[in-house]
């Protein structure tokens, strides 16, 4: 089935708008694009049962709001200042799912430096996969599951919006 | 080629104050490897990752690559990851379950425990060629107790009981956590790079003075510390101990038993919330002390080197270089408990890890320090807070302090000058 160009152009719009504002760490707009059943997942393995195995985040819509508080209470040292990033989206495929949600996958690459620390420069790469959901008129996020190409591997400080 | 260099450790760990750089000398890196890392005791890994026969699972112990695997007889083996033909890293794979480890180079062949398997064109190895003489090599000591795995590269030194000592209490509270008695630590690693020495993290680890500060942000987004926590001057009676040997705790028992809740430990999760944790608890060791345990939570306690007990969950570092380092974490699943282990997952996310609301800010404190420590002057670490009030706890027959004390780091340095300096061939 194919979908009308204008509800992809809708879509895309949204998912480069979640991803400059986590680029921006414009923390209060970011946490506002998220439904109340939200998930922002960061698993170790694209397969792995969150009722068994550890991830590096599994955020429900209480822990986001605790995520965001703790970020702007001015003393999130590894997040202070917040890591200057810019982040690429590609390859980006969109489907619906069911009546007013749709699925959508997107590449990334995001570069990071480690401001606060060491000033690296980190080469964050993979693939996101994300649930949205048509709420009065607008899109909000449901699900926001990021595929780390090394997520099993020995990381840097992921205290920033990935 | 210069002269290697010999450094006189005496010289640059003293009692209330250590030397810059022996966390950023490449030569202190390398004695430590193999004084500490190499020739010594530390952890490894834990039974429950090869649960079955044909498990593997790669590990690193110092520098050096090595296999976790459960043979046919159901025994657990600690091999080098080294093919014995001319060392391809035989095991590439992180873990997984197999019969036999295939070298990619030659072909070489042997099974899940080791044992060689078959040569290809075994003819040409000439007439002596003895194939049970060219298994992978085992590591020279391994010893597991309760679950936890241990060794040394070692064939001679200090018994692992010497290693453990006391400390054996602490992994005995862990497992007791569990109405079986036994945990698992099969909901895998979290690992994460420090661009720091991996001192820093055995330190800082059981360092009770950074938490107000370094984790202020989250003590504001969540209401869950009280407002005493970590302040001996406002009433947190949590004590700081030495349990020798270089193992070290932050005991919150005290403080605890100030309410005498359970749990508080676990976020003051109700008891109402886990009725078949609390029941089999009590079944398993009797009220009082199933009470005791659930007040108390399991320890917060460092095992040297490497071993970090870290309340519910599980942590290790594996030294990289002198300025870098791996620190992985996993829950302490307790056998028996789903009600826990479940809980305990989302905690291990909330607290561990790179994308925790806690070891962030370690991992950035670590990495500032290592920057800092580039500058020559001054020359010291300071470590005297606490030492004039230390103080042996009749209790517990160890020497304490209190929460925000450096006893700890103390503690550690007493150790690591003992294996640096008593090596052979070390500088007396
Ligand atoms: S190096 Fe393994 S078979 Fe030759
Ligand atoms: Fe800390």
């Amino acid at each position: 089935m194919s979908m009308p160009e204008n509800e992809i152009r809708e879509i895309e719009a949204f998912l480069f708008l979640e991803a400059r504002l986590a680029d921006e760490s414009r923390y209060d707009e970011w946490e506002a694009l998220w439904t109340e059943d939200a998930l922002y997942w960061v698993p170790r393995r694209a397969d792995l049962d969150p009722a068994k195995e550890v991830s590096h985040i599994y955020d429900n819509r209480q822990r986001i709001g605790t995520r965001i508080r703790q970020l702007k209470s001015g003393f999130r040292y590894s997040q202070t200042p917040a890591s200057p990033m810019r982040r690429v989206l590609s390859n980006i495929e969109i489907a619906p799912a069911g009546a007013d949600e749709y699925e959508a996958g997107a590449n990334f690459m995001l570069m990071e430096l480690a401001i606060q620390s060491t000033r690296n420069m980190n080469f964050w790469g993979g693939r996101t996969l994300y649930r949205l959901r048509r709420v009065d008129g607008g899109l909000r996020m449901v699900v926001k599951k990021i595929l780390l190409i090394d997520a099993d591997e020995p990381i840097a400080n992921l205290s920033f919006l990935i | 080629m210069g002269m290697q260099r010999t450094i006189v450790y005496d010289a640059l760990v003293h009692r209330d104050r250590v030397h810059g750089s022996l966390y950023t000398d490449p030569g202190v890196f390398s004695d430590e490897m193999d004084r500490i890392f190499h020739k010594g005791w530390s952890f490894v890994g834990h039974t429950s990752e090869v649960p079955n026969i044909g498990d593997f699972k790669r590990r690193q112990i110092g520098l050096q690559p090595v296999i976790i695997t459960r043979n046919p007889d159901n025994e657990v083996r600690l091999l080098f990851n080294r093919c014995t033909h001319r060392g391809n890293m035989i095991c590439a794979k992180e873990s997984g379950n197999t019969a036999t480890f295939v070298c990619p180079y030659h072909g070489w062949t042997f099974g899940v425990g080791g044992e060689m398997r078959g040569v290809p064109l075994q003819n040409g190895m000439g007439k002596d060629f003895d194939k049970s003489a060219m298994g992978l090599a085992n590591v020279p000591r391994m010893r597991i107790y309760r679950g936890f795995i241990f060794a040394s590269l070692a064939a001679e030194g200090p018994s692992f009981d010497a290693y453990l000592g006391k400390a054996r209490k602490l992994l005995d509270r862990a497992c007791d956590m569990s109405p079986d008695g036994e945990v698992d630590l099969s909901a895998g690693w979290l690992k994460h790079r420090f661009h720091a020495n991996w001192k820093m993290l055995p330190e800082n680890n059981t360092d009770g003075y950074h938490v107000n500060v370094a984790h202020a942000s989250l003590m504001r987004a969540v209401n869950a510390f009280s407002s005493q926590a970590f302040d001996e001057d406002k009433g947190d009676n949590s004590v700081t101990r030495d349990w020798g040997g270089g193992h070290t705790e932050l005991d919150f028992a005290a403080r605890y038993h100030q309410t005498g809740r359970p749990f508080q430990w676990f976020g003051g999760v109700p008891a109402a919330k886990m009725p078949d944790y609390v029941a089999r608890m009590e079944q398993a060791y009797g009220k009082d002390l199933a009470q005791q345990h659930m007040i108390e939570g399991p320890p917060h306690a460092i095992l040297f080197p490497n071993l970090f007990l870290a309340e519910l969950n599980i942590s290790f570092l594996i030294p990289i270089s002198a300025n870098e380092v791996v620190q992985y974490y996993t829950p302490l699943l307790l056998k028996g408990a789903p009600e826990v282990n479940a809980r305990a997952l989302r905690q291990t996310e909330g607290a561990m890890g790179p994308g925790s609301f806690l070891l962030p800010e370690d991992a950035c404190m670590a990495e500032r320090n290592q920057l800092g420590l580039a500058a020559q002057s001054p020359e010291w670490l300071d470590l005297r807070r606490g030492l004039e009030r230390e103080y042996m706890d009749e209790k517990t027959g160890l020497l304490s302090s209190a929460v925000s004390d450096e006893i700890t780091n103390r503690s550690f340095w007493k150790e690591y000058l003992q294996l640096m300096s008593s090596f052979p061939g070390a500088a007396a």
